[in-house]
Parts: C-alpha cells; structure tokens; sequence
C-alpha cells in the first residue's frame, strides 16, 4: 500500500478513441482505465458523454499532459478548474502528469520536455506542486517521462530528483517502467539504481508500455505488445515495494483492443491473482 | 578559444530549448537563433548524442501537430496529397503555434489558412477544410434535449407565425462553392474523388447522441434555417424565402422538412412570445 491510501485497482489499459465502440457494447473485463485529461477539457460533446458512460462501468484515473509543472510560466488556474471538476465528474481516485514542461511564452509544443535537475529546478517545481495539490485538494501524481537530452547545468541524477521533489512536494510517483529503460538506455544509467533510489511507498501507479529501439536512440513510441526487458525492470519495481496498479499504454499502430486486452491480462496473470487482489 | 558559459537558469534554459526544437528548418537554426551552442545548454557527455537526442525533439514537435491536422482533416489530405498537406501542415505550425492546453480546437483556423495564407490553392480546399471542421465542432459541442416530435403538434396553428425554433448546439449550417459533401462522401466510401466542378450546395452537419449526420439542403431549406438560427420567427422567416427563392414553397414540402429536421435533431425548442421558457 502507498502512503497516500489511494486504491490498488488491479491492470489498467489505457483508454484510446479507437477502442471506445467494442468497450461500450462489449465491456470487457478490465480493471480500471486510465484517460487522457485534455482529450476530455475543452470540450462539452462526444468525448466527454462517452467517458461518462465508461466511468459508470469501470474506475476511471486521469492523466495529463499538458499542466506543465516544470515550466517557468505561470501555472494555469483555469486548466485547473477544468481538471478538478473534470476529475469530480468521473470520480477519478486520483490525477496524474508528468515530471516536465511542455512549452513557455504562452505556447505548448504538446511533448513532455525534460528539465535540468538542479536545486533551482527542485524549489520550483516543489512550490508548483504544492499550489495544485492545495488547489485540487489532493495529492498530486508525477510520472517520470523518457528524455533524450540531459542538460549540462544538471546538478543530480533524475531518480534523487525525483525522490527529493516527492519528499519536498509530498506529491505521489507513477513510475513508468518504459521510461525508465528508455531513458537509461539514451543517458547510460543503470535502471536498476534508478528504482534503489526512489521512494516506492510513494509510487501510486506503474506504467508499461513498448518503446522503439533505433539503437543510436530508443524512442518511447508507446508502440507494440510490452517487450520483456520492461516487464522485468517491473519485476524489480515490484520487488523494491511499488506495490501499485499497472497500467499498459498502447499508442502508436493501436490494434483491436482485444490485443491490448490480452496484454494487460498477461501482466494480471502474473502480478495481480498470485497477490489475490480483488478488483 | 573558451567554451561557452553554461546556461543555467531554468527559464534561459526552457525558452532555448523552446526556440531550438519547434526551428522550422533544424536544430542547428534554432540554436543559432536562440543565441547559445547546444554544447552550452545540452549534456553532450550522454549515451545519445547532443544533436540526435535534440533531433527526437525537433521531429516529435512538427510531427504530432501534423499528425493532429491530418486526423481533422482526412479528405483535405487526401485532396492535396500526403507530402502537399504535411507541407502546408508544418506552415501552419509555424504560423499558428499552438496556445492552448488541448489540441481539441487546434485545426479551427486551418480553413482561414487555406484560404487566406496559402496562395495558389484551388478554393474547393477551404470549403473542404469548412466542412471537415464543421464536424470536429459539432463532435466537441455540448449536447442539449432535441426538441420531441410531437412539439410542432403542440403549438396552436395560429401561433406557428410567431414561433421560434432555436437551433441545437450541435447544428451547423454551410454554404459551398463547391459540392464537397460529394466528394467527402466518396473518399469516406473509399473511392478516388477528383476536385468537382463549382456549384453552390448548402450543407446541414449534425450529431445526434454520438453518430455526425450531413444533410444536403435546398436553397429554400437554407434559408429558412439559417432565418431561424438569426432568432427569426416562423411567419418572418417563411416570407423571407418567398422572397427570395427561385423554386416554389410547398406547405407540404415545409412540413416535411420540420418532420425531418425535428426527427434530425436540429431545433432543441420553441419559443413563443409571451411563452414561460
């Protein structure tokens, strides 16, 4: 269990505009979904109806990308608003984004951008966390995203970082796996030391998913069934005590859900029904 | 020769890295222009070298928000051909960045774009554009009750004159130069539709609960609803297409057309004056 007492909700699959028709009419056995926040925000139509008729039926978390913690432009409070009241409206048991920042001077490049890891950095983003965490009036869950570039202002490694911001913010961590590999593969880090040092009884969810190995440089391309060497870096996540609900992104060359279902049940088989958990 | 001081600040940091990987033409430009050596800014110690890891970055940017476009506008890509619309894509991009938290309205000036900032382009493009983001906005917009089918039923004839139908939220009405809901037709069919000849069509685009219906209306049709979503009455609004229409206005044809425009969804009420809302 993590320090926050959010539920273990079993595997998760991430919910694509693609799957929405066999979800509705067939609605297969699927723990929990994990939805995109922005895809649902500034908009009062389909999108939005249908995410209402699926979190009737399953848990429903949601996941940004676009709040933008890291940046150095003021946080948007009415993006804000609309999270926290999109985040009422399914009864999402928590709010996700990423350890990032996706743009400044009033745009978004829409990516996850990497920021140096300095003391600087920390104060600032630590301080950002705590105005939404007291806006939302909840914790708030930070994923560490794959990078490709390190800055050479940076001060410490990403997982100290990390763990120094989830302390000083007393924010919650969705690990992914995937990143981790693929950040570890493009800076030449050793994944394993990566999870010794974060603080595991924070990590409220896990992340899979697939990634592209061009061999100068492996992409997180969120593509394919989740390769091996991910799930054991899972293995490890879990052996450390991430003790937290999994969840399998699908996003590039999305197949029939059937296929990605199949996936999220191989990761049940072998991380959920031996511990006996309910879902 | 000395080594460039390392940027260290986060903001210098995020707006360098900023104006590197959204550089229209390449990382190198964008460094050049935001005014520090990527040596100075990037760990050039790692794994991934400096200018391939930028580079991961600089094609993401340009590709995902093509790559948004081409999801809204299918047909337009097709129309111009893949590599043309990824070009006038990636002007977009460059002229149009994007300032918003969601991509959900990012295509909303693409139109304009066509019409306006791409010289040279036939104008059957922006009314195709025109109806491609009809669709994106009725998909985004807010449901509201349609209006029931025995409502016309329930307002005494002597006060039809009088009556206001207010349009669905999730209505559009549009007007072509060109018959593009034909050839929108056809590529969706999965046929070869080549740009049509001009004509003038009138379009009524739709969605009732999650289905997008299009609805190809005659002149007459047109112009009475477009009276309608101006707040003109019944009366007014029947006299104004006598007026101006070529073909002659059947009552049984007007009713026929409420029947299929109620059952359709495209008023969600009446107003009468003097009526409680």
């Amino acid at each position: 269990m993590n320090r926050f007492d959010l539920p273990q909700l079993g595997i998760g699959v991430g919910l694509r505009t693609a799957h929405y028709q066999t979800i509705l009419s067939e609605h297969p056995a699927v723990d929990w979904f994990e939805a995109v926040s922005e895809n649902y925000m500034q908009t009062k139509g389909r999108p939005l109806a249908i995410l209402d008729r699926i979190a009737e039926r399953y848990p429903v978390v949601l996941h940004g990308v676009s709040l933008s913690i890291g940046s150095t432009s003021p946080l948007d409070f009415g993006y804000l608003a609309e999270l926290k009241a999109l985040r009422d409206r399914v009864s999402a048991p928590w709010v996700s984004d990423h350890l990032c920042w996706t743009g400044v001077l009033g745009r978004n490049t829409h990516d996850l951008l990497p920021v140096p890891f300095t003391e600087e950095t920390l104060r600032h983003i630590a301080a950002r966390v705590r105005v939404v965490q007291d806006f939302l009036e909840s914790p708030l869950v930070l994923e560490n995203v794959s990078s490709y570039v390190g800055f050479a202002a940076s001060q410490m490694t990403e997982a100290r970082f990390l763990a120094a911001l989830a302390r000083e913010a007393d924010c919650g961590l969705l690990l992914d796996v995937n990143n981790v590999y693929v950040s570890a593969r493009n800076h030449g880090f050793d994944p394993l030391d990566y999870l010794r040092n974060l603080p595991m009884d924070r990590v409220v969810q896990l992340h899979v998913a697939g990634h592209t190995d061009y061999g100068s440089v492996v992409v997180d391309t969120h593509v394919g069934p989740v390769p091996d060497p991910v799930w054991r870096l899972l293995d490890e996540a879990r052996a450390l005590g991430a003790d937290a609900p999994v969840l399998l992104e699908w996003d590039a060359d999305i197949p029939p859900f059937d296929v990605v279902h199949a996936d999220a049940l191989r990761a049940r088989a072998r991380w959920i029904e031996p511990l006996g958990v309910a879902s | 020769m000395t080594a460039a001081p390392v940027l260290a600040s986060l903001a210098d940091i995020q707006c360098w890295f900023q104006t590197v990987i959204t550089d229209p033409a390449s990382i190198e430009a964008g460094a050049a222009r935001a005014g520090s050596p990527i040596a100075s800014v990037v760990d050039v110690a790692t794994a991934v070298g400096a200018d391939e890891g930028l580079g991961v970055y600089h094609h993401a940017y340009r590709s995902r928000l093509v790559e948004c476009l081409a999801d809204d506008f299918p047909a337009l890509r097709y129309a111009v051909g893949e590599g043309a619309f990824d070009e006038l894509a990636s002007r977009y991009i460059t002229r149009h960045p994007s300032r918003s938290t969601s991509l959900n309205g990012y295509g909303g000036l693409f139109e304009s774009f066509l019409r306006d900032q791409a010289p040279g382009l036939p104008s059957f493009l922006g009314d195709l554009a025109a109806l491609e983001w009809s669709l994106v906005e009725i998909l985004h917009a807010e449901d509201a009750p349609p209006l029931p089918v025995d409502a016309l039923a329930k307002v005494s004839p002597e006060r039809w004159t009088e009556a206001r139908f207010i349009p669905s939220p999730t209505l559009r009405l549009r007007q072509f130069d060109f018959p593009v809901n034909d050839f929108f037709q056809a590529f969706k069919d999965g046929l070869s539709p080549r740009e049509p000849r001009p004509a003038l069509q009138h379009l009524a685009v739709y969605r009732q609960g999650f289905t997008l219906w299009r609805m190809v209306l005659r002149p007459s049709m047109a112009t009475l609803l477009r009276s309608f979503a101006r707040g003109v009455p019944l009366g007014e609004a029947l006299s104004e297409v006598e007026r101006v229409s070529t073909e002659p206005l059947a009552a049984a044809d007007v009713m026929a057309w409420f029947s299929s425009w109620v059952q359709g969804g495209f008023f969600q009420s009446i107003e009468l004056p003097g009526a409680a809302p």
